[in-house]
């Protein structure tokens, strides 16, 4: 390219040009294209227009996000009513005192809703953080190391991928009790293999890349190839696996508290739902809201995850 | 064929391996006697306690009961539910069926309705039908089984009255003949429903991106160029072409179909599976609970192995490569 | 006589809302029998232009004007029904061959039987499978083997020739082989180029070529077309343009292919890329990467040129260097 840009600097001084007056770089744009130069102020905004327009999944669910991270922190201020709080005023519908009703034993739904995003986000967020630290280790490993370790560790992710997993989640909730820190552990440590398989692929992959066999060459130690190269420059479509993974924890979450195994003191929106059961035919509000509230939250993660890799992939604009 | 097979055999025969040993451990590892578990979470009699002790070698070290657990396996021997004394492998036989009566038929449904769906759409990229279908599968992609469950009884059940709650059939009136074959059918609706609507997003993606994938390959302009009419090309080869991995994805779907149908069968209280695990967690009946998970876990490994078979068969060029 | 005529030529792709100028202003023609070769580098347009001669183009995406004509007819006049009568019967091409030219999951030989079937319904089925066999013997295959096996199983070069006797079905007036040989190895190329000039001769086919490979140009093209950007750069005999190229970009595209005698000498690439094909820029379309290039070349667009004895070229500065 120098060719030309000492080429175009040279006729730049030439005053046969009628562009006396213009800036260089305009100048120059006009030189190579013969057109007059675009709005540079306006620019910008254009482009950020630009990208959420293409990227209108990714936009939509980080705003759904900032929604909910929005109710999370403020639920304490905004609910009318402490959620756990009961009342006489049972199975109330929606009106003036509960703008979405009561529960079987008067406890105000809005309220319920409201704080149980905080739970659904923990859960949500820490279930999908431990598979993804466990899945990116195995993964890492399995992929690099290649051979025989990856002969192993990579049988053992696609056995365990193979596994039912929710029936495990089950037995163990069952056996070892249903605090809301054990779910959390539980889930995140049954769906790592996604992120498993996504970082070993990624691992394969980078490890013939230039920059790593540099690496091996100056002498580091596998472990911090691992962690400082591979990891690092690998870890984009672990993200959005985990932003998927956030959904099928709060889903699972939800799950088992429907089927009461979730913490009875903890406020969420499967508890809501599993509470609401009974009241479906005289209560509908009960389920129906606490139901949405998961819709809308799993939608969330989904149109992230789901970004991200269109992000990654420009391939994937067509795929639904 | 025989090489092709032996990868993904050894695979599901490892995870069958992974589910034995973690349902070995996860009994001895949790909180209270294993034997008490075993038994129940009731008061058990010294006699049962003394019987379950001996039955695994519970007093015996780790290497030998693990020896009497595969040896009862082997011979079928899954446990006795501690509630009703039965064994385990009966009384899952008998909720099987049921189970498989609504898992089938939704996910007929849903394989149907959701690959005629993708196809359409394939064929009209970012029209309106497309986003339309793609909106809503995502949209269904987020709704919870059990509350989507919940939402149509609501609605059909309750509001409009035209369908039944629960159950399998109207226990009332005891029907008999083709009027029972009908109030089953008619009971079955909403789940079924419930669980097609669950699996079409799944079954409309598959299909939809093997026909665009299919669409995009170079022998359909060839034949297009050469002057087939577009109605055959697309009947004779898209068709055939992009129909592969849909049969890969329903064979991998009816591995896990029970696993999904749980939590709609609880809503409806439909006598099946679900139900059974249900009953079994509030019970605590940890037999039960295990075996089940067991004979999930061998299906998936058996319907791996069947999958691999199918694909080998239907694919010229995976039965080839693995001739030579 | 020319048996294609491109006159001022312009395909514009729209996506997204913005507009791509893939070909500008081409004018060609293609006189019988004498072969021609149209070079370029990868996203010149080349190709474009063959779609849009063989009006594959997408209706929705390409807006194609200009006109094309074919053996008299004006194509961009025709409709549909007539365009498919002509495809494949006087007008036929041959794609890069990748794995799947043809359906993988149908036999070669029903493959093509069914395209003979499209323009020869009423033939039997017989008939079809010697005519089969026969396109098969002629590209020296062996003909009864190859007819059953799958694509899979094919060899790059055998699928070449499948695709070439594909083509040659019904004896095409015009022949285009659009980059047919760039997947394959040197050695297999210089064979399938001897034996299709020899096919030519024997069938009176004319044959245009795309690539982007010189090489393939000098030794088998009659006459050679260079594209730069979408544009029309330089046109004539091979002999004359490669003795005595007119433009620089021609120029630079020969010197770019090392020589025996430039042994230790470095790689004369052509610095730069292409340009954004989203502007028309006013000047000459090869000005920013031009060796030579001086003011006017930016600032005016050089006008196609006649130098005599079918030679042109689209260059303010262009000059045939008079012979001593």
């Amino acid at each position: 390219m120098t060719r030309s840009n000492d080429k175009i600097a040279k006729l730049n001084e030439n005053r046969h040009l009628k562009l006396s007056g213009k800036s260089p770089e305009k100048r120059e744009r006009f030189l190579r294209h013969g057109r007059p130069h675009a709005h540079a102020h306006g620019a910008r905004r254009k482009a950020v227009k630009l990208f959420i327009r293409r990227n209108s999944r990714l936009c939509t669910g980080l705003g759904m996000l900032m929604v909910l991270l929005f109710i999370a922190a403020t639920a304490g201020v905004f609910s009318p009513y402490d959620p756990q709080a009961l009342s006489h005023d049972m199975v109330a519908p929606p009106g003036a005192a509960h703008p979405l009703g009561t529960d079987g034993l008067g406890r105000d739904v809005l309220s319920i809703i409201l704080h149980g995003s905080r739970i659904s986000l923990l859960v949500g967020f820490t279930a999908a953080v431990i598979s993804a630290i466990v899945g990116t280790l195995l993964g890492v490993t399995a992929g690099y190391w290649g051979g025989r370790v990856d002969a192993l560790v990579g049988e053992f992710i696609n056995a365990f991928m193979m596994m039912p997993t929710f029936f495990l989640i089950l037995i163990v909730i069952a056996l070892f009790g249903s605090g809301i820190g054990k779910v959390m552990i539980v889930i995140g440590l049954t769906g790592w293999t996604g992120n498993a398989k996504v970082m070993r692929a990624q691992a394969m992959s980078l490890r013939n890349r230039t920059f790593v066999k540099a690496a091996q060459a100056i002498g580091e130690s596998r472990g911090r190839i691992m962690f400082a190269h591979i990891i690092p420059n690998g870890i984009m479509p672990v993200i959005a696996n985990t932003a998927m993974g956030v959904c099928t924890a709060i889903m699972t979450e939800s799950s088992l508290s429907f089927l009461g195994l979730g913490d009875p003191n903890v406020v969420s929106w499967g508890q809501l739902i599993y509470n609401g059961k009974a009241y479906i035919t005289n209560g509908w509000w009960i389920c129906v809201y606490g139901g949405l509230a998961i819709v809308f939250t799993v939608i969330t993660f989904y149109l992230i995850g789901d970004g991200i890799n269109i992000l990654l992939n420009p391939k994937l604009r067509n795929v639904m | 064929m025989r090489r092709y097979l032996g990868k993904r055999t050894i695979t599901a025969i490892i995870s069958v391996l992974l589910v034995l040993v973690i349902n070995f451990t996860i009994i001895r590892l949790a909180p209270g006697d294993p034997a008490r578990l075993l038994v129940g979470t009731e008061a058990p009699s010294a006699e049962q306690v003394e019987l379950i002790t001996k039955k695994y070698g519970l007093d015996k070290p780790v290497y030998v009961q693990f020896l009497k657990y595969l040896g009862n396996l082997v011979r079928g021997d899954l446990g006795s539910s501690y509630y009703t004394n039965e064994p385990v492998a009966k009384l899952i036989g008998e909720k099987l069926g049921y189970t498989a009566l609504l898992t089938l038929t939704a996910l007929l449904i849903a394989v149907l309705l959701g690959t005629w769906a993708g196809i359409s759409c394939a064929r009209h990229i970012g029209g309106g039908l497309d986003n339309f279908v793609g909106s809503i599968t995502y949209v269904i992609d987020g709704f919870p089984s059990f509350w989507l469950g919940l939402m149509l009884m609501l609605v059909f059940a309750s509001v409009l009255g035209i369908l039944p709650y629960s159950g399998i059939m109207n226990i009332r009136e005891n029907y008999t003949g083709f009027r029972r074959v009908l109030d089953i059918a008619e009971h079955m609706v909403l789940p079924v429903a419930t669980l097609a609507i669950l699996h079409f997003p799944y079954y409309f993606r598959i299909s939809r991106a093997a026909m665009i994938q299919t669409l995009g390959e170079e022998y359909m302009t060839t034949l297009w160029v050469a002057g087939m009419p577009k109605r055959r090309i697309f009947r004779k080869y898209a068709f055939r072409n992009a129909i592969l991995p849909t049969v890969t994805a329903v064979s991998i779907h009816m591995a896990y179909i029970v696993t999904g149908s749980a939590l709609v069968e609880i809503v409806f209280g439909w006598p099946g599976m679900g139900s059974y695990v249900m009953q079994s967690i509030s019970r605590r009946d940890y037999p039960v609970l295990m075996g089940i998970y067991l004979m999930l876990s061998v299906s998936v490994a058996v319907m791996m192995i069947v999958i691999d078979v199918l694909y080998a068969v239907l694919d010229p060029r995976i039965s080839h490569a693995t001739r030579n | 006589m020319a048996l294609l005529s491109i006159e001022n030529l312009n395909v514009t792709y729209t996506t997204n809302g913005e507009r791509v100028y893939a070909v500008d202003g081409v004018s060609l023609d293609v006189l019988q029998g004498r072969s021609l070769g149209i070079v370029g580098e990868s996203g010149s347009g080349k190709s474009t232009l063959m779609h849009a001669v063989l009006r594959i183009l997408h209706e929705k995406i390409a807006k194609v004007e200009g006109k094309i004509v074919f053996d008299g007819r004006d194509l961009l006049a025709l409709d549909d029904r007539e365009m498919m009568k002509l495809r494949w019967t006087e007008l036929a091409v041959v794609f890069q061959k990748s794995m799947n030219a043809l359906s993988p999951v149908h036999r070669v030989g029903s493959f093509m039987r069914d395209v003979y079937h499209v323009h020869r319904p009423e033939a039997s089925r017989e008939e079809g499978r010697a005519r089969v066999l026969a396109l098969l013997e002629m590209v020296n295959l062996p003909a009864k083997r190859v007819y059953r096996l799958y694509p899979h199983e094919l060899s790059g070069g055998m699928m070449q020739r499948v695709g070439i006797a594909m083509s040659l079905m019904f004896n095409p007036k015009l022949l285009i082989m659009d980059e047919a040989t760039t997947a394959l190895d040197v050695v297999t190329q210089t064979q399938i180029i001897q034996e299709i000039q020899a096919l030519e001769k024997q069938l009176n086919v004319t044959r245009i070529m795309v690539t982007h490979d010189m090489s393939v140009v000098a030794t088998a093209c009659d006459e050679v077309a260079v594209i730069y950007a979408g544009r029309l750069v330089e046109m004539g005999s091979t002999l004359d343009t490669l003795v005595d190229p007119l433009h620089p970009y021609t120029r630079c595209l020969i010197q770019s292919y090392p020589n025996f005698s430039d042994e230790g000498d470095a790689c004369r690439s052509i610095p730069g890329t292409l340009p954004d094909m989203r502007e028309r820029p006013e000047g000459c379309i090869f000005a920013a990467r031009c060796p030579e290039a001086k003011e006017i070349c930016l600032l005016q667009k050089p006008l196609m040129r006649d130098y005599g004895a079918r030679r042109r070229a689209a260059c303010h500065f262009a000059e045939v260097k008079s012979h001593d």
